[in-house]
């Protein structure tokens, strides 16, 4: 409340609603100016496949529990034949599939990491990864990333072009190679490839201008600018 | 009774959150520029709307509501509680153009996210995101992790010493410099000092990690703001683990924990007094609870047997612990594990971490390390007095930059806050159950949201429940705020409703 109550002249309750009211207005209208102006709301024309959602409530879906503390971890299974994975089921049952040959198909994206070792590369498996492709070609949300660290022989690298990014779609790679729950490098859940081929070639992803967005930022712009003309000029004659 | 609200108490409380509106519009202009230069035409004119938006209503404010009435605590603190209510919603604006977010209560979200420095993200397809909308979501951290007010207190510091109180209701209880525009400057000075160091830093050793000098400049900005303001934003969705490099965790590690240090340590270690890092009862407190916390956690680890290399376990059950303790919420490993490889104990510890925070006046969040410290010092203090003769008197005390008697006045008001950060952190557990979500992820995630922390076992998503959503932006504000400015705000709407005078 005000510092001292001398001269207290409280707003009456139906003007201070008309301002609560101008408010709400205001910040809605911002609100509606972002909905008007996004992207149009474009499907990628895939369904949507229920159960690759991802959802922490569904029961994991693995052969043996989560390891607990006290609790003799299960030795390696079957190490010999090559297994179709994804990311959720690497992340699901990390024990499960520690040390077993794998067969992973991900989007090539954020960058390629020379090493001495060979070079770190992210696969991405998501909804944006093949079919459905990047965000930025469609509107059709499909949640956040998901994908695996993977450590390719350098010689294998050649054959990738596009690494996914902001403008760009990456090229999608189907590797073979050993899963490691903790690899060796130090580096937690991560495949080293001993195979990679490329299976769909990356491309630019175009944006192109919505115009109705320009010209809403123009007049923005020139209200603005005139709101702070005017601003100034006020100040200076207080 | 409760006074009514007059003509003068909107018009101040409106005045001052129209300069933050106005800095977060110019503030905007940082992204707009980088989306100039890379190409990324639509987010321009996304920034350029939205700083625009941000701008007319913040000068339209000093047009109609300037005001020369001094400010009194009850407006600084509910213009503040406003500000923070407000601000994201036009921050979130580029965000929700950008088209990664799926509704407009998403892009609020990851503002606040972005504003309180939690971490938490709603992005869809982040490793497709624009760098310019990227850059923006880090900024966020940044000048929220400063404090919006400490931002605007620098920039258009024409109100002079009337707006410490902007200045402590978000958060900051301690001055460090007589004034507070002064205080505002240091807070600043100190920032941009780890910036240069820390972004350089970054961008050799991301350099070394594998990417090309400009993309290493790129994410090192980033990563700094991100760790230093122990946001936990991070340029791609697998956060540090992208890198796949120790160095570079070994680098964000004392970043994190400068962001952690209160800016009153940091003035006194920028003045020489060394010692301090040793006898403030903050440092000690943290000292003494990552002692045993890691203690705890490397047992949990090795009982559960999910590292049996004990350098690589060391690694990252201390680069998780640093993250979460100093409630940044970056991570090495993928948050999934957490649940499915790290067994109870460990994640147990990190949730304590995260609930426990970082130290007062910092960029961190949590109970903070003063309350812990001050509570455990009466715990002390009262089992000294039961031991002594009845007709002792038992005097504890506590150093922080000097010492400082401990009086009962200091421990009932650590213990009301630590009450209040229990029932936030619980409260939202209870809701995260209400929707069928187990105690351990519902309480991890409201904790992470609440804390400032960030770390996710994967429950934040976007497509979560929109009720959860909102309840966590609740969180996330009324943690950063530390309680008190919320409560001014609802007094003032309670003041509108039932005020008689």
């Amino acid at each position: 409340m005000s510092s001292s109550l001398r001269g207290h002249k409280p707003v009456e309750r139906l003007r201070v609603l008309m301002g609560a009211l101008a408010l709400l207005g205001m910040l809605g209208s911002v609100v509606i100016i972002g909905e008007v102006l996004r992207h149009p709301d474009t499907r990628a024309g895939v369904p949507d496949e229920e159960p690759d959602h991802f959802d922490p409530r569904d029961e994991i879906d693995c052969p043996e529990p989560p390891p607990r503390e006290g609790q003799e971890r299960s030795p390696q299974g079957d190490t010999t034949t090559t297994v179709d994975v994804s990311s959720s089921d690497l992340y699901d049952c990390p024990q499960f599939f520690d040390g077993r040959r794998v067969r992973y198909r991900g989007e090539v994206v954020g960058a390629l990491l020379h090493r001495d070792t060979g070079v770190w590369v992210q696969l991405n498996d998501d909804a944006y990864a093949e079919a459905l492709g990047p965000l930025p070609a469609h509107r059709d949300y499909r949640g956040g990333n998901s994908g695996v660290g993977v450590l390719l022989p350098t010689r294998l690298t050649a054959q990738i072009d596009l690494v996914g990014g902001p403008q760009t779609r990456g090229d999608v790679v189907e590797i073979e190679g050993m899963f490691n729950r903790v690899d060796p490098s130090g580096e937690v859940a991560v495949i080293r490839a001993e195979t990679a081929e490329l299976t769909a070639s990356g491309e630019a992803l175009l944006d192109p201008l919505l115009t109705h967005r320009l010209v809403a930022a123009v007049l923005a712009i020139l209200f603005a600018g005139g709101m702070v003309a005017a601003e100034r000029v006020v100040a200076r004659r207080r | 009774m409760l006074f009514r609200p007059d003509r003068r108490d909107f018009s101040l409380i409106g005045f001052y959150t129209g300069k933050v509106i106005f800095g977060i519009g110019v503030a905007m202009c940082v992204p707009a520029v980088m989306a100039l230069v890379l190409g990324e035409y639509n987010d321009l004119t996304s920034f350029l709307l939205g700083a625009s938006l941000a701008i007319l209503v913040g000068r339209a404010a000093e047009l109609f509501l300037s005001t020369k009435e001094p400010l009194s605590t009850s407006h600084g603190l509910a213009t503040v509680a406003l500000s923070w209510t407000v601000a994201p919603l036009f921050a979130g604006l580029p965000l929700r153009l950008s088209g990664h977010y799926a509704s407009y209560l998403d892009a609020y979200f990851e503002s606040m996210s972005g504003f309180a420095t939690i971490g938490l993200t709603l992005a869809n397809d982040l490793d497709h995101m624009s760098r310019s909308v990227n850059l923006w979501r880090h900024l966020m951290q940044f000048i929220g992790g400063q404090g919006i007010i400490v931002v605007v207190l620098t920039i258009f510091a024409s109100a002079g010493g009337r707006i410490g109180y902007l200045y402590t209701g978000e958060g900051r209880e301690e001055k460090i410099l007589p004034n507070v525009i002064r205080t505002a400057r240091f807070i600043w000075r100190v920032a941009l000092i780890y910036a240069v160091i820390g972004t350089s830093a970054l961008w050799l050793s991301l350099m070394h990690a594998g990417l090309d000098p400009a993309g290493a400049l790129y994410h090192g900005a980033n990563l700094f703001m991100a760790a230093f303001d122990t946001g936990g934003f991070a340029p791609q969705s697998s956060s540090v683990a992208f890198y796949r490099s120790t160095l570079v965790e070994i680098v964000l590690l004392p970043i994190m924990t400068a962001g952690g240090f209160s800016f009153a340590l940091h003035y006194q270690l920028w003045i020489g007094r060394r010692d301090e890092l040793v006898r403030n009862i903050e440092t000690r407190t943290i000292a003494a609870s990552m002692l045993v916390m890691f203690a705890i956690m490397v047992v949990g680890l090795g009982r559960t047997g999910t590292f049996t290399d004990v350098g690589v376990m060391m690694r990252h059950s201390f680069f998780q612990l640093v993250s979460a303790h100093t409630t940044t919420g970056l991570s090495t490993v993928p948050g999934r594990m957490y649940v499915t490889d790290w067994g109870v104990l460990a994640p147990a510890v990190l949730v304590t971490a995260m609930a426990l925070g970082g130290m007062a006046g910092s960029t961190a969040g949590g109970i903070k390390a003063m309350r812990v410290g001050l509570i455990l010092k009466g715990l002390i203090r009262d089992v000294r007095k039961v031991l002594l003769p009845e007709d002792a008197i038992v005097v504890e005390t506590f150093h922080s930059s000097t010492r400082r008697l401990l009086t009962d006045t200091q421990v009932r008001a650590a213990a009301t806050v630590l009450l209040l950060w229990l029932v936030l952190y619980f409260g939202g557990g209870l809701i995260g159950l209400f929707y069928g979500y187990e105690l351990q992820l519902a309480l991890f995630e409201s904790t992470a949201a609440a804390s400032s922390a960030g770390l996710s076992v994967g429950l934040v998503r976007p497509d979560l429940e929109w009720p959860l959503k909102v309840v966590y932006v609740a969180q996330m504000m009324i943690g950063r705020l530390e309680f008190i400015a919320v409560f001014a705000l609802l007094g003032y709407i309670l003041a509108i409703v039932r005020g008689r005078v």
